[in-house]
């Protein structure tokens, strides 16, 4: 819509173009004039919740319950953990590890993380 | 106007990632005024309202912004959450007129709403149209003014005040069709 009056004269027509076209017209007005800020800015950040910040026993509590399930999966089963040990000491003194072989690895593991997360965080 | 040079996307990602209020206060900026005014339109002009309710959106759009997949545009699911508000805001109205006594209050708006003809002999006669357009939109039902406040006021297309008032395309259709047909109805003095 072009006019500049907000509220257009309806027509004589019989049709009910007038009432979209003024509709449309008075979007546009409305639109177009701008509600001042006058602090309602400053307002929502401070009603904002604040983040809520995780005890500082949290972590070692944590750590300290895995540390504690695996000892009592240790205790519980041990012909298990004695078997897996030895299975893997196996494998690992069968396989012959270059220093190049574990850098390459590595850097493939670094650059499939930081293309997943640079994917994930593309600007749409 | 000149493109911001930050995208909305980039400041969102910034407010996720690392809890950055000022990304998000940059962003209540920007879309403030739209999201004001879109509400003072749903209100019927209550001002005071609608800043409760706009403060009410942005704080639960900090809230909720992991959960925006960017579907939709920024603006557009501000909308979602400032329609989704004022309709929760009229439904706890309805809830405390219903325990109180509905009558007496009916009978108070009425009270408040002058007659259009007294406004007549007054006003310009495009001051009287906004005003009747005003008191026409407070007629309609809460489905009919949202459709035509998405479609007319903030400019959605059909797909997008879909995804605003949540429902299919036909049914924003219908509801603007009812609405419009109500308007006209209700205008029809600046018709002839």
């Amino acid at each position: 819509m072009t006019t500049n009056d907000p509220f257009p004269p309806a027509p004589q027509a019989a049709d009910d173009a007038w009432l979209d076209d003024l509709l449309v017209a008075v979007g546009v007005a409305e639109r177009a004039v701008y509600i001042d800020d006058a602090g309602f800015t400053a307002r929502v950040v401070d009603a904002l919740p604040s983040a809520v910040a995780a005890p500082a026993w949290r972590r070692p509590f944590v750590a300290a319950l895995w540390g504690g399930a695996v000892i009592a999966l240790v205790i519980a089963m041990p012909t298990f953990f004695v078997e897996l040990l030895g299975t893997a000491d196996a494998l690992f003194s069968l396989q012959s590890f270059s220093l190049a072989s574990v850098g390459a690895a590595l850097v493939a593991l670094l650059a499939l993380t930081w293309g997943a997360a640079a994917y994930s965080l593309r600007e749409n | 106007m000149a493109e911001p040079s930050v995208s909305d996307a980039q400041l969102i990602a910034r407010a996720l990632v690392t809890d950055d209020r000022h990304a998000f206060a940059e962003l209540v900026k920007r879309h403030q005024s739209s999201v004001r005014a879109c509400l003072r339109k749903l209100t019927a002009g209550n001002h005071a309202l609608a800043d409760d309710l706009a403060q009410e959106t942005f704080i639960l759009a900090w809230r909720n912004l992991a959960s925006f997949r960017q579907e939709a545009r920024f603006s557009t699911w501000l909308y979602r959450i400032a329609t989704n508000s004022w309709l929760a805001h009229n439904r706890k109205r309805r809830e405390e007129l219903l325990g109180d006594r509905v009558d007496a209050v009916a009978e108070g708006e009425d009270e408040t709403m002058p007659h259009s003809d007294d406004l007549h002999a007054d006003h310009a006669r495009g001051a009287a149209l906004k005003i009747d357009l005003e008191r026409a939109m407070g007629a309609l039902s809460e489905s009919e003014r949202a459709a035509i406040v998405q479609c007319y006021h903030n400019d959605l297309t059909h797909e997008e005040a879909a995804y605003v008032l949540d429902c299919p395309i036909g049914t924003v259709k219908t509801h603007v069709l009812r609405g419009k047909q109500k308007l006209k109805a209700a205008l029809a003095a600046y018709a002839r």
